[in-house]
Formats: structure tokens, sequence, C-alpha cells
């Protein structure tokens, strides 16, 4: 089976097609003079979303039902008109249950939306939540970046307030931040203000987590009641922002270090993939077939997998891809415009 | 009846129509006419910093910006602001 790619850029959207994985076929830009923070293909339906912003008319959402050719925008979304925060950026779009859809954003916001993305429902429980005041903006804003579902439970992850759980689908929400250091603290491990930069359940071990965090990775194996930390064991660094899995085998998981909270590009001055295979207790540098010598980064939504490889692109431009189990990677296609994130898609 | 002119994003908003006919007293009903008008003005109606308002070649700015009153044959240009270098 093929694969279409949505490549989210911040100069539009472009659609990588590899029907044999091996020889791509790239269109675009769309969504011209918007970036696009990120992309993906409803499964149940085909649409395909965008959470698109502009520096000069704002966060938006936009959905096409015809692979790109045509676009609409969110008729509604934005936060309450007395109050003093604005909508500053849309994140990241996830599918819920039945037809629902969830979107992050920037200060820290969540929507719902029940209309195929028409019109977004601002989630009050965690807009309110009595915590938000210890919450505070990452370099790249105050942002719901991860959002995940499953089976009766909900995550979020936000920079910098650390992780929430909801079990009552979203009508409550409780920080999951115990273990997990927030280093640049007064309190190095306080209830919230870690800032996280990628959250993901493994969908076939729903009570094991995993995060890429601004001080380490951890993985939990409660539902995010406690946390782990695994670097120091092979990774060059703890400082990194993109997170895959692999979609059978919960003990896989793959990182892209960065040099430091200072310095965000590759670690080592190399374009290195770190892969685990036994939950994290040891890490090891998969990255055949990618430059030895980069100063690259790969942002948080740059790096994405499904059941045949994995897929990641890079602020400079290129596509890169590899067979499951990150054995071999090839450049599926280059100079782009700075990329932001990357989805896969059966097609 | 004033006439309004989109930038290129903005007219891709609104379905490719760059320049629109409109009834408007002033600045401010007709930018709130236009289907893009979320995109011009925030959650509180504010319109929104970057963006740049010319009504007959004259920048409009300040608090009366969308008080601004127009004539029949007014000619309301919206433009982002130059940013970079």
């Amino acid at each position: 089976m093929g694969v279409l790619l949505p490549v989210g850029t911040r100069k539009g959207l472009f659609l990588l097609r590899g029907d044999d994985r091996e020889s791509w076929e790239v269109e675009g830009p769309l969504l011209e003079g918007w970036a696009v923070y990120h992309a993906f293909v409803d499964a149940r339906d085909g649409t395909l979303h965008a959470a698109t912003n502009n520096p000069f008319y704002g966060a938006t959402v936009h959905r096409s039902s015809d692979g790109g050719k045509n676009w609409e925008r969110a008729e509604e979304l934005g936060l309450p008109e007395d109050g003093e925060l604005k909508l500053n950026a849309t994140w990241h779009i996830e599918p819920g249950r039945d037809s629902e859809l969830w979107l992050g954003g920037d200060p820290g916001v969540l929507f719902r939306s029940d209309d195929g993305g028409r019109t977004w429902q601002l989630n009050e429980a965690l807009f309110e939540h009595p915590t938000r005041d210890r919450w505070q903006p990452g370099a790249g804003g105050m942002c719901t970046h991860s959002i995940q579902l499953v089976d009766d439970a909900m995550y979020v992850g936000i920079s910098a307030a650390g992780a929430f759980r909801s079990e009552d689908g979203g009508s409550s929400w409780a920080p999951i931040n115990q273990h997990v250091a927030a280093e640049f603290m007064p309190d190095p491990y306080p209830e919230v203000g870690q800032c996280v930069h990628k959250l993901l359940v493994h969908a076939k071990r729903p009570e094991r987590l995993w995060q890429q965090n601004h001080c380490g990775v951890y993985r939990s194996d409660d539902r995010g009641d406690t946390w782990e930390r695994l670097d120091g064991n092979g990774l060059p660094t703890s400082f990194g922002f993109p997170l895959a899995l692999d979609p059978d085998d919960p003990d896989v998981a793959y990182v892209i270090p960065e040099q430091s909270q200072e310095h965000h590009y590759t670690a080592e001055g190399r374009l290195g993939v770190y892969r685990t295979g036994d939950g994290g207790a040891s890490w090891e540098l998969a990255s055949n077939g990618l430059p030895e010598r980069a100063w690259v980064a790969v942002l948080r939504e740059g790096l994405a997998y499904d059941d045949q490889a994995l897929y990641f692109g890079t602020q400079s431009g290129s596509i890169w891809t590899s067979p499951r189990g990150a054995t071999q990677w090839t450049e599926a296609a280059r100079d782009l415009p700075p990329i932001l994130s990357v989805e896969a898609a059966p097609a | 009846m004033a006439v309004v002119l989109l930038p290129a994003v903005l007219a891709a908003e609104a379905g490719g129509q760059k320049r629109f006919e409109l009834d408007a007293a002033t600045v401010g009903d007709a930018l709130r006419q236009l289907p893009v008008q979320n995109l011009l003005f925030d959650e509180s109606g504010h319109l929104r910093r970057l963006i740049n308002v010319f009504v007959d070649g004259i920048d409009v700015r300040g608090g009366r910006l969308l008080d601004e009153e127009l004539q029949a044959d007014s000619e309301v240009r919206v433009v982002g602001a130059v940013a970079g270098g």
C-alpha cells in the first residue's frame, strides 16, 4: 500500500505521495500564506485537516474534503470575548471518539468539534484549570501540542504546564507529572509547570505513556501516575522534541536528541535518530543513511510513523523515511520550506 | 458603494474574491461585512495588530480607525503591515 504524507511547513502545506514508498511525488504548496503547524487525514472520512497560523490574520483551522483542492476555514473558533486571553496559535488536531475532533492551541487551550471541524467549542475545564496561574509559556508559546485518546482516558501535553489526564471526557483534568523534572523551576519537581515536548500513548498497551520532555525522556506504565526517566543510557543528551513509537511493540520508541536547550540543533553535530527496543533501558543510534555531519532541527510534530515506516522532516526542508525499525534512511524530498509537521496516511 | 480591496491571502479565503462593493458608513462597518472578518478582528472585536487600512490612499491609524467615515466612492485597501527586512 502507498502512503500520503501531509507535510506542514512555514510556507503552506505539501502532500508527498509514495505509491511504492521509494519514489515520491510532491504537491504544493497548498494553503499558501499559512504556516501549517500540523495536518492530518482523518481516516474516518478522508477529510484533510490543517492547523493554520498567519502572523497578520491569526490562528485558525482549515479542512478539505477533496484532497486539498478546496478548503473551508473554521467558522467559529476563539476564546471568550470578554477575557484577557487570545488564541495565539493552533497546534495539533486529533480525531476523537465517534465523529469528534480535538484541537490544541496556545495559550494552553483545547477545543472540541462535533461537526467535522467547522465549529469548535472551548474545553472549559482545562481553560479554567485551578493550576493555570502556575503555567508559563515556553519558547514556542504555551501550546497544547499533544492530545491522546486511549480507552476511556484522554491525555494532553502542554508546554510549559505539564501533562494532564481526563477520565470523564474532558470534564476534569488531573496533573500527571510525578517524578518529571522541571529543572528550570525553583522546585525541580512541581505539581505542574513541566515542559512536555511530545507525549504519546501506546494504543495496544494503553497504560504505557512516553514523553520527550525539556528535561529528559520518560516512560510511565501506570497511565501517567508515575514516570521513570530514561536518558543517560545511550542518548547523547536529554533534550529534544519529536517522539515516535512502534504500532505493535510497546517497548520500542524513537527520539532525535538536540544539543541543549540553548542550542536547538541535532546533538553532537550529526542527524541522529535513537531507538530503544527495551522500554528505554538502553538506546542505540539508528541513523544508517542519514548525514553524519549535520546541524539541523526536527520539531515536535516533525516525526511520524505507521505500520510500514518512519518519516521525519527537518527545519532545513528535507523529508527522510526509513522502513520500520529505522534500518535504512532515504531522503524523500529536499529544499522544502522549514518543516513544522509530518503525518502519514494510507493512500 | 464603497469598494474594499483585499490582499492575496485574504482574497483566497474569500473564495478568490479580491474586490467587494459594500454599503457601509464607516471603515468598521465595511470590514465587518467581509466574509473574512474573523481574520481581521480578534475575539474581542479589535482589529489585529499587524493589519493596516488605507482609505483613498491614506494610511488610517489610531483608535478612530474603525469609525472613519466612508464616502459613496471611497476605496478601502486592507494591507498586512510591512515586516521583515
